[in-house]
Order: structure tokens, then sequence, then C-alpha cells
């Protein structure tokens, strides 16, 4: 609840840093300041020493996987802040406005992370998406940033819709927003909880980008700014994974064996496009949107399987996947050309960037000894432990095989071709940072219980 | 067959007319209209339901304001039919046939609906009072109610972020 409130300042105190401030740095400094307020509060409400303490009639429900996820997202949040905040300044004019809209999404991601009632689930929701519509269209100037803002408001507005339709035939079903009155008694599936419950599942798996419901992801990562693409495709879809799994979990847990196939195939096919198209992608920025459909495929499974080692699975999952993606993307947006052969070169003319996201695309591809295998690892092993989806497992290994062509095919490029690449000054702190997401992603991938240990916390 | 059961028969018809006829003009001024009239019927329900309160700020704020705002718009624009892009006649069959079986399932799902025959309390009750409401709204959903402000300011924002002059 804290995390919530600061950051909700956090959202105004930006606003108002544009007026008295033009300097980019110093707006910056801001920032960054905020959200390590923001990790530090997260982390002392994890504790038990909340600040303010707010009754919330229920509605909001921290626990330690709650806390967890939020810390995860605070991290990857400020290393994504150190890494690309400088490149926001080249998209426009209101740099404090950026920021401020992050941190709201922030607010909404502190909300979905602890949603007791479907209320909270659409307001978080709603929070996190109006920013990311305007984030998208950021760039006034470029038509393809339009586009995809206007693609991306009508298609997630005609979602939020269909979401909502779906909230009031729960409602009229079982007369409570509350996840656990929904959950308590259904047994059996009802006409009017069935079809609410199906709309739910399409309308989370839109914002999510899970197959069929995937369409609107290429164009609009690829016609966003880069320095939001990173962000939209890795931390808020973390957060839309955590609100979807714990939607299902509480509310229709029991009945899991009615929409285990759905959920199956849903997974199948997010497996399947994602790694196919992604084969065929000439810009490696389109490649990355479809890398995170893939991924997405892969987060999937911890709603399929629906037990103990998913939701640990996925909180490993939303580090592993923010922490990689999130460094290939700042290294793509110092690069002039997107394409393949924009990477012509790297290993020789900066072999320490060059070296830096390849571990991260290492860590992608799930290779061992990287935080990725780890993820993939939990991901498969939950599902093994449902014992109904073995079909989806080899599936799953086998787009992880498809996964390690394209991901190399950027490998390949850096170190064994020749060529110029065109990079952008690149400061001392990037390099830092860059080191410290490759040495994360190292250290996560052989030491894997020392993420996953915090959940089990008593503090 | 009494009066509200009459009302009520008479406001679904006018709702769903002209809701089909918003989605099938050709002109856009024609759609803008329809939909207002949209909103008249659904408000009317509103009423019959004992909502007084949502069913007035329905009809002040959507079919008042905000119509009224979008039909500005749509004529400042100068939409007509030349300039309407032409749709794929595939994609629109898809559409069609989605949409359709969407809608099979869910008219054949809900016919055995469990409230199925239960009538929403239409006579008595101050539920949709202003009092009712208030007192509702800022004790028991008062989180949720402070939280929205989050949402709108995030809007306001994102407003200016587009709208301002000079990139």
């Amino acid at each position: 609840m804290n995390a919530l409130i600061l950051s909700a300042i956090w959202g105004v105190v930006m606003m108002f840093s544009g007026i008295f401030t033009k300097s980019g740095a110093a707006i910056r400094g801001i920032a960054i300041t905020g959200l390590a307020l923001l990790l530090v509060v997260n982390v002392l409400d994890f504790q038990g020493t909340a600040l303010v303490d707010i009754n919330t009639r229920g509605m909001l429900v921290y626990n330690t996987f709650s806390y967890m996820f939020l810390n995860i997202v605070f991290g990857a949040t400020l290393l994504y802040f150190f890494l690309s905040g400088s490149d926001m300044e080249r998209v426009g004019l209101h740099l404090a406005e950026y920021f401020a809209l992050i941190f709201f999404i922030l607010a909404g991601i502190s909300i979905v992370a602890s949603f007791q009632t479907l209320l909270m689930l659409f307001l978080g929701i709603e929070i996190i998406s109006i920013p990311l519509y305007i984030l998208t269209g950021s760039d006034k100037r470029n038509l393809k940033s339009n586009e995809a803002a206007l693609k991306y408001f009508l298609m997630g507005s005609f979602s939020t819709g269909l979401m909502l339709m779906g909230i009031a035939l729960i409602y009229g079903s079982k007369g409570s927003f509350s996840l656990e009155t929904i959950g308590a008694g259904t047994g059996v599936i009802t006409p009017l909880l069935g079809g609410g419950m199906l709309l739910l599942l399409a309308s989370m798996s839109f914002k999510v980008s899970a197959a069929p419901f995937h369409f609107w992801t290429p164009d609009v990562y690829d016609g966003a700014p880069t320095v939001f693409t990173s962000f939209m495709a890795t931390i808020v879809k973390v957060a839309g994974f955590f609100a979807f799994i714990r939607l299902f979990e509480t509310s229709f847990g029991s009945v899991q064996a009615q929409w285990q196939l759905f959920a199956a195939i849903i997974t199948a096919a997010t497996l399947l496009i994602g790694n196919i198209t992604a084969v065929f992608q000439q810009s490696v920025k389109r490649m990355l949107a479809y890398s995170s459909i893939a991924q997405a495929g892969f987060m999937m499974f911890a709603l399929v399987s629906l037990n103990g080692k998913g939701s640990e699975g996925l909180i490993y999952y939303a580090a592993a996947y923010s922490l990689a993606t999130i460094g290939v993307f700042a290294v793509l947006i110092k690069l002039n050309d997107y394409t393949f052969e924009g990477f012509n070169g790297l290993g020789k003319s900066h072999p320490l960037l060059a070296a830096t996201v390849t571990i991260c695309l290492l860590s992608l591809a799930g290779i061992p000894a990287t935080a990725g295998f780890m993820a993939k690892f939990y991901m498969l092993s939950a599902a093994v432990e449902n014992g109904k989806v073995i079909w989806l497992v080899i599936l799953g290994v086998l787009c992880a095989a498809i996964s390690v062509y394209y991901y190399f095919r950027v490998i390949q490029a850096i170190y064994f071709k020749d060529g110029e690449p065109q990079v952008a000054e690149v400061s001392t702190t990037f390099k830092v940072v860059m080191v410290l997401i490759a040495v994360l992603v190292v250290y996560f991938g052989i030491f894997p219980q020392r993420l996953t240990d915090f959940l089990y916390m008593v503090y | 067959m009494s009066a509200t059961q009459i009302l009520f028969w008479f406001l679904s018809a006018l709702a769903i007319v002209s809701a089909l006829s918003v989605v099938i003009s050709k002109n856009p001024v024609y759609s803008v209209l329809s939909l207002i009239i949209t909103f008249f019927a659904v408000s009317g329900h509103y009423i019959l339901l004992n909502a007084q309160f949502i069913g007035i700020v329905n009809l002040i704020v959507y079919a008042g304001a905000i119509m009224v705002l979008f039909l500005f718009v749509i004529m400042l624009m100068n939409l007509n039919q030349d300039n309407e892009p032409q749709k794929n006649k595939w994609l629109k069959m898809a559409g069609v046939v989605s949409g359709g079986c969407l809608m099979l399932v869910f008219v054949a799902a809900f016919k055995t609906s469990e409230v199925n025959g239960k009538i929403a309390q239409t006579i008595d009750g101050n539920i949709g009072l202003t009092e009712t409401l208030g007192k509702a709204l800022f004790n028991e959903y008062v989180v949720p109610f402070e939280i929205s402000s989050i949402l709108f300011l995030s809007a306001m924002v994102g407003a200016v972020v587009i709208g301002k002059k000079g990139d």
C-alpha cells in the first residue's frame, strides 16, 4: 500500500519538477531518487514497518508474493531508468511528464499486484493502460508512433470493454466483486459465471498479448519509441501476468479442470506463433516484439499449471526476462540501425557492450548458467508437476529450441560479421549498469534460490 | 402486462434498434444521433431499476456533454461517405461470423442462467438515491474511489502531453 501511495505522489512530484527545471539530468535525478525511495519503502513494508497503515477493507491484500514481485518491478525499473533515462529526452520535449506517467503506471502495477476485488483489478489495469497509450504516441512527429498509439488505444479500449462485461456477468452470478467470494463454492460453472470467466480470459490474454489476442503487439511495440517499448515489453507485461494468475488462482482455481484446456491451447498458440514469426523478422526491434510474445507463452505455463511452483516460477521469470530484455533494448536504442545488420561488427568496436548484450540474449534463449534457463526450467517443471499437460511441455521445449535461432542471429552478427556499427555515445554509468545486469543474469542463473528464498522468509 | 413491463420492453427495443443503427448507418452524424437515443434508452432502464442518480448522470454527462462534443468534432471534420475507406469484404464477413458466434453462445448460455426469471427490484427500495450512493462511495468503496483519481490524473497528464504545441 505504501508503494502505491508513494508512486502516485511521486508522479505528481515529477509533474511539478517539469515546471521548476528544464534540465534533463535534474529531472532524471528526481525520478531515480523517487524510484529508490519506492524500493526502500516497499522493502520496509515487506518487513512489516509500514509508514502509513490504511484500512482497504480487504480490497488490496499484500502477501509475500506481491511484495517480492513489486521489489523486482521497482528494481528492474531502476535499472531501466539508469540505462535508458537519458534516451527519453530524444523522444520529445515532455521529459518530466514521461516520468510522471511511468510513476502512475507503477502505481497501477502496485494495485494489480495486490487486488482482491474485480473493481481494483479494473482500476489497476486501466491505470496501467492509459499512460501506456500516451507513451506509445509520444513521438508526435512520427506517423508510425501515431498509428501505433491509435491502434493500441482502440483495441485496448475494446478489450477493457470485454473485461467490464465479464466483470458484470460475474457480479450478476455471485453478487460480489470479491475474488474470495467468487472463488468460494464455485464447484460447477454456471452459465453466467462461465461467460464472465471466458470474457475475462480473453481480455487478460489481450493485455499480456497471448495468441490469438496478440495482433496489436508487433505493430505497437514497433511503432512506439524504443525507450518505451522496452518498458512496455518487460515490466508492464509481467505485471499483466501477475494479475492474470492472481485472478484465476483465487477466483477460478477450484474449477481449473474446466478451463485448463483453454489456457493450454492459448499457451500453445502463443508459443508457436511467437517463435515461428520471430524467425522471419528483419528488424531486431520487431523480432524482440515477437520474442516477447514467445516469452509470454512460457509465462502462461504458470496459468496452465496453477501450482506453487508456477507462482514461484512466475516471480523468477519476471526477474530473468525483464533484466535480459531491458539490457538488449538498452543497447538497441544506442544503435542507429535496427536491422540485424546494424549489429555487425559490434564485438570488435564495443567489446563490453557486445559481451553484455550477448549474455542477455543467451539468457533469453534459455542457455544453461543464465537466469533464462532456470526460468524456463521452473515453468516446465511446474507443468510436469501438474501432470495433465505433458504435450504442452514437449511443445515448450521445441519452441525454446526454435528461439535459439533468432537470438543467435544477433550474436552471430555481433561477433562473426564485419561492419562498422553506428553506436551513440555511451556513458560510464551505462556500461556499469550493463555489466551489473549481465552479472545478475548469470548470478541468478547459478543460484536461483537466492531470489525465490525471499518468498518464504518470515519476518 | 404492467406499465413497468411495457416500458421495459419499449426501452429495450429502442436501445437495441438504435444501437444497431449506430453501427449500420453510413452517415456519421446519424450514428451519433442514434447513440444519443441509445443513451436515453439506457438511462430509462436505470430509472426503472431505481438508480435515479446514475440515470440522470448518464443523461447529463454522456448524452449531454460528451455526445454534443462528439457531434461538433464530426461536423468540423466534415466526414462523408465518399472518403470513407472501403473495408475488406472478407474481413467484414469474419467479423459478422465471430460476433454472431459469441452472441449465439451467450444467448444459449443465458437462457438457462441461474438468475433467469428473477426480476430486479423495480418499485420500492431506495438503493439508487444519491444519499445511499454517497454513503456507499465514501464508506465501503472509498479506497477505489480515491484511487480512481490517479487514473484521471494520468489521463489529464496524457492529454497535455499529446495536445501541447511545440513538438
